[in-house]
This record gives structure tokens, sequence and C-alpha cells, in this order.
């Protein structure tokens, strides 16, 4: 019986939720835009984080030598930086032929710049050692340590900061997204509250007599009530599942700026893989929202 | 009166004051036996309305005590009044339908909020419909109802859950002459078949044909008690 009844209240809300026509429309439209924004700053901020979990990895310094310095030599360094275990992962030699072969691999086996090279006679580049660090915050202290070492004199260069500029600037945007997003859909949140909280009220007042006579013939409070708790759960369903399809538009866009920047390859897949928690939790705040702010219209407003 | 029968309703020295100080009854002392048909007469503000309230307990009494079924109302529980209320069928003169439910509709919605069946309901609801004679106009909205036709759909509403007590405050107040007979005899037969029925009403006509007890009200207080009496103001 008691599952009858509530079948029963949530027609009734679904009937209110359909007849209320444009009032039902600004309140979705304002649920959506809220939900819109929490999601999509989750989002960013998800891309922003990822994409400089991606470069940590990427990450490294690499120490190139003087000609002059002997590949023995070299290994004693490499042995020598290996014992500070704490501080960093890896050593890697790469010896002046394999920087060649890495290079023309990497300008994709051009012709034109194998010849250049071929009339050069020698090989141009540098034997190096390449260093990660156990946590990138260490890098400027490694970086430090080797230019005031024994055999800085057998150093060429460090190419640490050109990477550290763009480090930093990531982690500045990847702060700023979060405390935009926490500060916009906190605004957005509070104003769908208040915005679903007036929808209901004046339901309430426009079917005031209605209720007077649905007590008159032994409706219950809760009876009576219960429809506008469902109406306001469908209005964050239905700005849920608006989001969620929006979201996918957005998705579209900015896939092409992020394509090789993000592990799942850009925010489309992003999107993609991460979609039932973020759906599953856009239905969460929908729902709460549009019940919270049906219930404190009811307390409000609907004496019975 | 015979004594040995227990009434379905009972004023006991009831007084009703409204803030600040409006006393609307006073000293009012009442005993409605089941079956019986009451007719309340007095003139507007004279406190019949407020009589009535007090038994579908809109209105708490002020002092006094007000029994249904020997039962005092002011221990009622407002969690349960909506189970106390489905023992009383109301009428009012503006018919109190709901204007987006359909004739159908409005008589069910009484046995929803029950926690009915819908087969239950789908058998019931035409059955009342039938014998106030609105069989085939069930899926019409109040609209496109008359006024006899509406105060015949809450009249089904009212008799739907078989109440002890049909209370009707001025149910021909807004109808024609024709519709009004025909909504006091429909009161008629129902209280025919035991159902106690009280009748508010300003219509000094009804009142005399009817010759049943007649209860006259004037200033909150009861004034004249009359089986088979007359509409008399003074």
């Amino acid at each position: 019986m008691q599952t009858l009844k509530l079948w029963r209240t949530f027609k009734e809300g679904k009937e209110n939720f359909r007849r209320n026509g444009w009032l039902t429309f600004a309140t979705v439209s304002i649920l959506t835009l809220s939900l819109f924004i929490v999601s999509l700053s989750f989002l960013l901020g998800l891309t922003t984080h990822l994409i400089l979990e991606n470069l940590r990895d990427k990450v490294s310094v690499s120490v190139s030598f003087n000609p002059d310095v002997t590949e023995g030599r070299i290994f004693e360094i490499r042995d020598e930086l290996s014992k500070y275990k704490k501080e960093i992962a890896s050593v890697d030699y790469i010896s002046r032929d394999d920087a060649l072969k890495q290079f023309l691999a990497e300008s994709g086996n051009d012709p034109v710049i194998a010849k250049a090279i071929e009339e050069i006679g020698e090989n141009p580049l540098l034997a190096s050692l390449v260093i990660k660090a156990v946590t990138p915050e260490d890098y400027p202290l490694i970086v430090e340590q080797i230019e005031g070492s024994t055999f800085q004199n057998d150093i060429s260069r460090i190419n640490y900061a050109k990477n550290k500029k763009i480090f930093e600037r990531l982690d500045y945007i990847n702060k700023t997204t979060e405390k935009t997003g926490i500060a916009l859909g906190t605004i957005f949140i509070f104003i769908a509250i208040l915005i679903t909280f007036n929808t209901i009220r004046i339901t309430i007042y426009s079917h005031r007599q209605e209720f007077e006579i649905m007590r008159l013939v032994g409706a219950s409070n809760i009876y009576v009530r219960m429809p506008f708790v469902f109406e306001g759960a469908l209005y964050g369903l239905v700005a849920a599942v608006v989001t969620a399809i929006s979201l996918f538009g957005i998705a579209y866009y900015i896939a092409p700026l992020t394509q090789g920047a993000l592990p799942q390859g850009n925010f489309m897949n992003l999107y993609i893989a991460y979609f039932w928690p973020v759906f599953g939790g856009l239905i969460l705040l929908g729902i709460t929202l549009g019940v919270l702010s049906s219930a404190i219209a009811i307390r409000r407003y609907l004496k019975v | 009166m015979p004594e040995d029968i227990q009434p379905i309703i009972r004023f006991e020295k009831v007084a009703k004051t409204f803030p600040p100080d409006i006393a609307v009854l006073e000293d009012v002392n009442l005993t409605i036996l089941p079956g019986e048909f009451l007719s309340i007469v007095g003139s507007s503000g004279a406190g019949k309305s407020t009589l009535l309230k007090l038994i579908y307990a809109e209105e708490d009494a002020t002092s006094g005590e007000v029994y249904f079924d020997e039962r005092p109302l002011s221990h009622i529980n407002r969690k349960h009044l909506p189970f106390f209320r489905r023992q009383i069928g109301t009428v009012f003169q503006d018919f109190k339908l709901l204007p987006q439910r359909t004739a159908f509709e409005n008589v069910a919605y009484a046995l929803e909020v029950d926690g009915k069946s819908t087969a239950e309901i789908n058998e019931e609801v035409p059955e009342i419909l039938e014998i106030v004679g609105l069989g085939d106009k069930m899926h019409k909205f109040p609209k496109q109802l008359s006024g006899g036709e509406q105060q015949r759909v809450s009249l089904a509403r009212a008799l739907i859950h078989r109440p002890k007590v049909i209370i009707a405050d001025e149910p021909t107040g807004n109808l024609d002459p024709v519709s009004a007979n025909e909504i006091i005899q429909l009161l008629l037969e129902i209280n025919s078949f035991g159902t106690t029925v009280l009748l508010a009403t300003h219509n000094k006509g009804i009142v005399d044909t009817l010759g049943k007890r007649v209860v006259v009200i004037s200033q909150g207080k009861i004034v004249h008690d009359q089986n088979k009496g007359k509409y008399i103001l003074n």
C-alpha cells in the first residue's frame, strides 16, 4: 500500500512537472547551467591535472658533456650520481652515436638533414646523461649540486630552465582552474537552489486551494507534500541528463586542442573514460539540489 | 429521543472564540444520533459553519468538548486527522473540486489517498457516480459541468468512503432551485440508508418541506431545537 501511495505521489509530481511548462523550463535551465559549470570546471581541472602528471613523467634533466670528455669519465660521473637514490630515480647514458640516431629519428629521417650532417664530417652532437628525479620538486636541488660538483668543468650545458617554466605555468593554471571552478560552482549552486525554491513556492501558491481540498478528503500531510519532493527530484534528474549531453558538445570542441596532451588521448576520450562517475555525480548532485530546494519551499510555504 | 442509543456527535458546553476576542459560539450543547437528518439554520455569521468545522476538526473548541462516536476530538493527534476525516464526508457551497481532474479523478483521489488499489478504484468510483446520476459524465472536468453536476461530484466524493456522517455546508447556495432540490433529494436518499446528515442552509423553503429536526443558531447560541421543525429566525 505504501509503495502504491508513493507511486501515486510520484505520478502527481510528474504531472506538476509537465503542467508547469514555462516554470519547469526556467528551473531546469538554471539547474543545468549550475551543473554544467560545476562539472565542466571539474573536468577541466582533471584535464590540467592529468596533463601536468603526464609532463612530470616526461621531465628530465639532460647533462651534456664537452666533446673531449671520455666515455670512462662519464661512466664514473654516472656511478657517482646513481648513489643519490633518494633524489635520483635513474641516470641514463646517451652516447654521441645514440644521440645522433635519436636526432635523426625525431627529424623523421629527413634525407636533407642526414646529408647536412654528412657534410660536416663528424657527429656534432654531444654525449649526455639523462637524469630523472624521484620527485619533480628535487630538480632544482639536483641541478644545483651538479653545477657545484668536481666535474663541472666537463659539462657543456644543462638543459633544465626551459622545462622548468612550462612546469610552473601548468601548475599555476591547474590551481587557478580549481579555484575559479569552486567559486563559480558555489555561486551557481546557490542561484539554482534559490530559483528551484521559488518555482516550487509559486506552484504551492497557485495550488493553495487544492491543498485544503486534499486535506478535507483525508490526504495526509506527507501525501500532499511528496509530489513536490518528486517534482524537485525530476528537475535535478532532467538537468543532469541535459548537462551530460551538453558536455559531449563541449568535449567535441575541446578535443582537438588537447590531442596528445592526455594519457587518454584527448578531452573527448577523457570524458568518455570518466563518463559514468561524472554522470552519476551529476544525477546525485542534481537530485540533491532539486529535493533540497523543494524541501525548503515546502517547509516554509506549505502549512498543512 | 431514546436514551440507550449512543450519540454519533455530541457538543458539551462548547465555546469558540477567534482572536482577539470574537466569540463565535457560546455554550453549545447538542446531541446528534446516528441516522438523523439535522438542518442547521441561522443568518450569515451566526456560527453555522464554525459549528460544522468543529465536527470535522478543522477548528478546535476554545472550551468544552466535541465528541465523535463518544471520542473527544481534542484528543485526536493531528497526525491521525486524515484518518479521522475519512469517516466524515463534506460538501460545500463552492464544491471544492480539484479543477485539473475529471469527475472520476476527483472522486478517485479520496480513495487514492487511502491507498486503495487501482482495481478497487475502477470499480467503486463509477458505481458511486452512477448513484448520483453522473455515470455518463465521469470523464468531464469540473468546468465542463453545471453547478448542480459539480455538486453531485462533490457528493459522490463525500460518499465514497461510506462515511458515518455527511456534512453539507450550504450545498445549494450556488444552485438553481431545480438542481438544489435534486441535491436535497440525494441527501435524503443517503440518509434513508442510515447515514447521518448535517445540513447547514439559508434556504427556508427546503427546511420547511423536509419535516426533519431543525436547530436554529443565532449569535453563536442554539435558540431553537425542534424535531420536525421549521425555519424560524428571530
